[in-house]
């Protein structure tokens, strides 16, 4: 009985950090001003890269650097296109996640038909070092332990990025001035604050976090290409909803996370509950699992309308998003 | 101080707007060149290939036209349609999910059409199409109008909502489905009965389809509605600025809900068009056109003429990709969104230098 539960949650958390990453990156770029939908590439590209120059250098530390930093170069060029070049944010984010998306279906069909073919992980330092580790103590707790502290190290990097944005935004003057130019961008201006480099910076680094997340997703699957199925697998997509449901805090993303995570393990467990219990969940096999997968999204529908509706403006939503900052028009 | 900085252009003059553009296509096509190059692959046998579309040296020439028109009028139809919703400032991003619906209620119509007339079934298809999707057009657009729900968001969910919708029904085998075979053990969708399948005017082989026909016409009356009615003036006013067309004694809520249903209905009809021609549904029905005529429209200026001509290359693009995948096999169809990005990116920053150009601080004061 309790091995299904912890395994539940366990499983919870291992399929959906990369959606914390996705989340937290996204509201770093929010929290500037700037939406960005092109977080599906995003994570496609950092994904790719990480992963083959990881491979290559069998060490998962490279791996990691390599996919923020090609995820940070995707993120320069969306705030060169968009920042500096006034270009439209809708436009600019959706070609970043077409270019994206073929770009990681490109390169791994490429060499998934060369000679050398799609490099594997299987044996290499890269897998080894993604593996689990056991926080002593904390994994010994039981029912809980194991399934919250036995994990692989960007799990956990995961929930102190997280964690350290919630102080960042809350608790330094950097932070406080991030999010005075995203509700209004000339005003910061007006006191000093360089806007464009706040821009630049904040998009660089929330799109690197989103490459972090894409590295762990393509990890996740032990690093098999497969020509018809890309790692990311809409996961962008759903951040980009989260963001919404988590009222733009990375606190509770985290909890957002856990949440989505729910339905999305739910989908994928359902049979396993229903034959454990029965009696109590046996109705589960009966809910398409379609219907678990669209959930992030109705949910994120109806959270946008219910939070437009209600009369109290405590939305955490930046209020210059989507708005291109061109200083001689304030 | 910084020295230098950016000042619109008083004048745009269109010239040198097209100027631009060109160059910026022709570097990305130079940069996809390279990529080619690196795979080992000589880029003019590639390009020659693609973008004459496997037509030349081909006995069955007209099956690369059918097959290039098959891509051609939904993203002609869908970047029309976001194109009207753009130019009011409303960012409609929601042409996969719009398409999809039109799609799904045009097939429940076609798969129960058996013995009534083909024209009778593809009008029927047609405008319930048209409604379903400019009913949920109509929906947003008010949500945003009373409250204003960001309509963005809202749409992005709307698109992975029917996503997942017809996901459903194409795997799910129930009584109820009739849009599955019934002589298939796994769940497959059907084909339509031939009173639903779209019909056209032969010339010799090649077959005009009726909804290429419909493509051009309803092309020619939004660039009619546009410049010349007095909706289409509405549009431009509110997007260039809904204060003013407020001032004007213009209902601004009343012109988005109008554009927006007339947009989203659009997108029906090309998804009824669409499933009409193929005889089918499936769950890539869209083909990626309610992104990729966001790009077109885009690229376009939003301007019909040039999404007439943009979609063209567009669909070019995709299906020369399409066709000279057979001869090389390491060069898939991912290759033409590799290409449609590169093209975006590198016009994005000719349109920037074709409006903007860089001053010094000094010059700027005299000015």
């Amino acid at each position: 009985m309790l091995e299904v539960f912890t395994l539940f949650l366990f499983n919870i958390i291992v399929y959906n950090i990369p959606l914390l990453y996705g989340t937290t990156g996204e509201i770093m770029i929010e929290k500037s001003g700037s939406l960005n939908l092109g977080v599906e590439g995003t994570m496609a590209i950092g994904a790719v890269a990480g992963y083959l120059v990881g491979v290559k250098a069998d060490n998962l530390f490279v791996a990691v650097l390599v996919s923020f930093i090609a995820s940070g170069l995707v993120g320069l060029l969306f705030s060169f296109l968009t920042v500096t070049l006034q270009a439209n944010q809708n436009v600019t984010g959706l070609t970043i996640t077409t270019f994206g998306v073929a770009f990681y279906y490109f390169i791994g069909n490429a060499l998934a038909n060369s000679e050398g073919g799609w490099p594997r992980m299987n044996g290499t330092k890269l897998a080894e070092q993604s593996q689990a580790l056991e926080i002593p103590g904390l994994s010994k707790i039981p029912f809980i332990g194991e399934a919250l502290f036995s994990h692989g190290i960007l799990v956990y990097l995961g929930v102190i990025i997280a964690i350290l944005m919630w102080l960042y935004f809350n608790k330094t003057v950097p932070g406080l001035k991030l999010r005075a130019i995203g509700e209004n961008p000339g005003a910061a201006d007006s006191l000093g604050v360089n806007v464009t480099f706040y821009k630049y910076a904040h998009i660089i680094a929330g799109s690197g976090i989103m490459g972090i997340g894409g590295l762990y997703m393509g990890l996740n699957m032990g690093g098999t290409f497969e020509g018809s199925n890309c790692w990311i697998n809409g996961y962008g997509w759903i951040s980009i909803a989260l963001v919404i449901f988590a009222n733009w805090s990375p606190a509770k993303a985290l909890l957002g996370t856990l949440v989505f995570g729910f339905f999305n393990t739910l989908r994928v467990q359902n049979a396993a509950l229903a034959y454990a219990f029965p009696n109590a969940l046996g109705w589960l096999t009966k809910i398409p699992s379609h219907f678990f997968s669209a959930l992030p999204f109705i949910i994120t529908l109806i959270v946008l309308i219910a939070s437009s509706l209600s009369s109290k403006k405590k939305s955490g939503e930046p209020q210059a998003i989507g708005r291109n900052y061109y200083r001689e028009d304030r | 101080m910084r020295k230098y900085h950016l000042v619109r252009r008083a004048d745009s003059k269109i010239g040198r707007t097209i100027i631009f553009y060109a160059v910026g296509i022709l570097v990305s096509l130079l940069i996809g060149a390279v990529i080619l190059m690196a795979l080992g692959i000589n880029p003019f046998d590639y390009y020659g290939k693609m973008f004459t579309i496997g037509l030349v040296g081909n006995r069955y020439g007209y099956k690369s036209i059918e097959g290039f028109l098959k891509i051609f009028v939904p993203l002609l139809i869908t970047s029309l349609a976001l194109g009207l919703s753009f130019k009011m400032r409303f960012w409609n991003i929601g042409g996969e999910g719009e398409f999809l619906i039109g799609a799904i209620t045009a097939s429940v119509i076609a798969f129960n059409s058996s013995g009534i007339p083909n024209f009778v079934t593809v009008l029927l298809m047609c405008l319930a199409a048209m409604i379903s999707s400019g009913i949920i057009g109509i929906a947003i657009a008010a949500l945003k109008v009373k409250f204003n729900t960001n309509e963005t968001l809202m749409t992005l969910m709307i698109n992975y909502i029917m996503l997942y919708v017809i996901r459903y029904i194409g795997e799910t085998k129930a009584d109820w489905n009739f849009f599955l075979r019934e002589d298939s053990e796994r769940p497959k969708f059907g084909t339509f009965p031939d009173s639903a399948v779209m019909t056209g005017i032969p010339l010799g082989q090649f077959k005009l389809l009726w909804s290429v026909i419909i493509a051009i016409v309803l092309t020619v009356i939004v660039y009619i509605y546009l410049k010349y009615t007095k909706q289409g003036y509405e549009i431009s006013v509110v997007g260039d600025s809904s204060a003013t067309a407020k001032y004007a004694g213009m209902s601004v809520g009343k012109i988005v809900l109008r554009t927006m249903f007339i947009s989203s209905a659009m997108i029906g009809l090309a998804a009824a068009l669409t499933v009409s021609a193929s005889g089918t549904i499936s769950d890539t029905v869209t083909n990626n056109v309610g992104w990729t005529g966001i790009i077109v429209a885009w690229l376009s200026k939003l301007s019909v003429p040039a999404i007439f001509v943009t979609s063209i290359l567009i669909s070019i693009l995709q299906y020369g990709c399409q066709a000279a995948a057979t001869q090389y096999p390491a060069i898939d169809s991912n290759y033409a969104d590799l290409l449609q990005g590169l093209i975006l990116f590198s016009v994005l920053v000719a349109d920037f230098a074709a409006n903007f150009k860089i001053v010094k601080k000094e010059d700027a004061k005299n000015a």
